[in-house]
């Protein structure tokens, strides 16, 4: 693949994410989409970079903010809207909705709502992968705000006591929810990982791609050589509200101008001219996953009690 | 003399009149401080009180539970709120072995007056994850006070005791679909002390008895209301404290009308509504003329899409049915409402939260 190339397939897939997002925004009101929906626009060149990288056997474990990942990981964006529409033919059957994405055919192991709940799962995912003896990646994405919880810590202890080859990515958005990190941590999380023994990497340009994908690229070389934990703060910026398909600068907790720089190299609204090009595809492949959402049949009693043991 | 208060009114005036009165009051809890306000709950109480006493904090729900214990013990009287009671089960830990142990481990050395708030979540796809309703595994643990208020006056009342005059732990469930209803108070007739956590009958009736919680109090009388109509009259009780019912009542209106149905906003296996059965069996066995009837979830996680919500919750039609069953009345005679989705009966609460 060229240069050129590489840009363009990575361009497509984050203008994807943020059209299927969008397109969410714009079926709210309708009340097609009935569940809470935390929005990924803004953030979703960290996926899109890294998941560039990975192979479907390759693990991931995430959170109920997860459209970027699961479309970038792979999984199928008819079964991805669908599942928001509550359709049998949604990745979960309708189950589990924008919270709860899973599509392990391509290693998208699953999504927690419950603030830092899946780490230790990807933690017991690697652990199984050294005792298999497969050469499996397994990674686990988190915001900042999950730092905070207990059990992270927990897994970040186990996984460097056993040299799990596991890689923590944690999506730096300075938010849990209203509040700033520096009213929540009294530590630095990168140095605060390194106490536990782990390697720590920093992207700061969350918003490129390209940038994610040269600088992870460069990080799994040092893994490969070295396989081991391995912890990757990105930093990055949720331009919506935290939960539901609105802005939230009325909230007066943060200010649109804090985001300027942010969206000024943000290369969805900078590059037009591949934005044009790349658009009628993928608004078409939008289309057709809302048609497919919208054929498919809802779920029955006989799916209600299937899958509980 | 009524007037109209909704269900979050009462819980902002609680939250306020909690402060007010007692200066070693404080709030804990993510969010509480921010524009949102725990759903309103919490608004502008950090601008009136001080950050100090309505705190935002970490997410770290174990150990906020513990320190808010630790405070307790010197003094202060913490309330920490949790926006989804699933949020708790990370800090049973400290409920349950600490928390509801410490009074009577250490003979009374201590008292740990904290008052954790929970609310449940239903409906607009809260999924598997937002929607749990814990009472019974909570009420199963002694030293622990769990109350399921039903309404406005329900919350003043209530509040007002065990936020003023009660010293042990308490977790209240308070119920996200009943945010925005409107309910009549009579603040004259607010109960006091005690008395405002007893079981009590919220409607009489002579042919059935339904002891229900939380939201599914306002369902059996919207059942009641529609069976009126032909010639039925329940009896429902709101249960209002799992952890300690009063029987008293329960039984006395099971004596009356022979036949029971319980209600419940959770599963029913090892559920409130055994512990009811239990009530009735162990007492008054003979009394009961026809099997009772349980109402409650399905016993499956709860399912995100709205064609499996609705089927995984009662609804009206279901709750109707079920009573009529118990009754012996065949619903060929007795028409049955046509609503199977209690979400879209209380459509005020719309998403994303
Ligand atoms: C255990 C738990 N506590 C609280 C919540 C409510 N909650 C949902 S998201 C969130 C913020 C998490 O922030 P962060 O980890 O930084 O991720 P972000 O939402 O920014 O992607 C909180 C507190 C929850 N879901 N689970």
């Amino acid at each position: 693949m060229t240069n050129s190339n590489n840009y363009e397939a990575l361009y497509r897939q984050a203008l994807l994410i943020r059209r299927v997002e969008e397109e969410i925004i714009r079926l709210y009101p309708s009340d097609k989409v009935q569940s809470p929906v935390h929005l990924s626009i803004g953030q979703e060149a960290v996926a899109v970079g890294l998941c560039s990288l990975l192979k479907p056997e390759d693990r991931m474990f995430a959170t109920y903010r997860s459209h970027a990942f699961y479309l970038a990981k792979g999984g199928d964006l008819n079964a991805m809207m669908a599942e928001l529409f509550g359709k049998v033919d949604g990745c979960c059957g309708g189950k589990g909705g924008s919270m709860h994405l899973a599509y392990p055919q391509v290693g998208f192991m699953g999504t927690s709502a419950v603030v830092a709940s899946g780490i230790p799962n990807a933690v017991g995912n690697a652990y199984a992968n050294k005792i298999l003896g497969k050469s499996d990646l397994t990674l686990s994405v988190f915001g900042d705000g999950a730092t905070e919880e207990g059990v992270y810590h927990e897994s970040l202890n186990f996984a460097s006591l056993h040299q799990l080859p596991i890689i923590f990515i944690c999506e730096n958005n300075q938010f849990a929810v209203h509040t700033r990190l520096q009213a929540r941590q009294s530590y630095a999380i990168r140095e605060h990982v390194q106490s536990y023994g782990i390697d720590t990497f920093h992207i700061k340009e969350g918003y490129d791609f390209c940038a994610v994908q040269t600088q992870f690229a460069q990080m799994l070389e040092s893994y490969r050589e070295n396989p081991r934990p391995l912890f990757i703060e990105i930093d990055t910026c949720r331009y919506m509200e935290h939960v539901g398909p609105g802005e939230d600068f009325y909230g007066g907790y943060r200010d649109e101008s804090e985001q300027a720089e942010w969206r000024a190299n943000d290369p969805l609204l900078t590059d037009l001219q591949t934005y044009e090009a790349l658009l009628p595809a993928v608004n078409q492949l939008i289309e057709n996953s809302v048609a497919f959402a919208e054929a498919s049949p809802f779920p029955t009693i006989t799916d209600l009690y299937q899958d509980v043991y | 003399m009524t007037e109209v208060v909704t269900y979050r009114e009462a819980l902002a005036e609680s939250m306020h009149n909690a402060l007010e009165r007692n200066d070693n009051s404080v709030i804990f809890g993510q969010g509480v401080d921010d524009f949102k306000g725990t759903f309103g709950t919490t608004l502008g109480l950090a601008e009136k009180f001080g950050a100090q006493r309505v705190q935002d904090v970490p997410i770290i729900e174990e150990g906020i539970t513990g320190i808010c214990m630790g405070a307790a013990m010197n003094g202060l009287r913490p309330i920490h709120v949790h926006i989804r009671a699933d949020f708790l089960f990370l800090a049973l830990n400290q409920v349950l072995n600490m928390a509801a142990k410490y009074k009577y481990m250490f003979a009374g050395h201590h008292e740990v007056p904290i008052f954790i708030r929970a609310v449940v979540g239903r409906s607009w796809g809260q999924g598997a994850q937002h929607s749990q309703s814990p009472q019974s595994l909570l009420s199963h643990f002694p030293g622990l006070k769990v109350i399921m208020p039903s309404s406005s006056q329900s919350i003043l009342e209530s509040y007002d005791y065990l936020l003023n005059d009660y010293h042990s732990p308490v977790v209240s469930l308070e119920h996200r679909l009943m945010y925005d209803l409107n309910f009549d108070v009579d603040r004259a007739g607010l109960r006091k002390g005690e008395q405002s956590l007893a079981s009590y009958v919220a409607r009489q009736g002579s042919d059935i008895t339904i002891v229900a919680t939380s939201i599914m109090v306002l369902e059996a009388l919207r059942a009641a209301k529609h069976l009126e109509a032909f010639g039925i009259q329940c009896e429902v009780i709101d249960l209002h404290c799992t952890s300690d019912i009063t029987e008293e009542v329960v039984l006395a209106s099971v004596e009356k009308t022979g036949r029971l149905l319980v209600a419940d906003t959770s599963w029913l296996k090892f559920g409130t509504c055994a512990e009811v059965a239990r009530l009735v069996c162990e007492n008054i066995p003979h009394r009961l003329k026809a099997p009772m009837k349980s109402v409650g979830m399905v016993p499956t996680p709860c399912p995100t899409a709205k064609a499996l919500e609705d089927l995984y919750y009662p609804n009206l039609q279901t709750l109707v049915s079920d009573i009529l069953e118990v009754l012996g009345e065949s619903s060929s005679s007795i028409q049955l409402p046509d609503e199977k989705s209690m979400a879209d009966v209380y459509k005020k609460f719309r998403g994303p939260f």
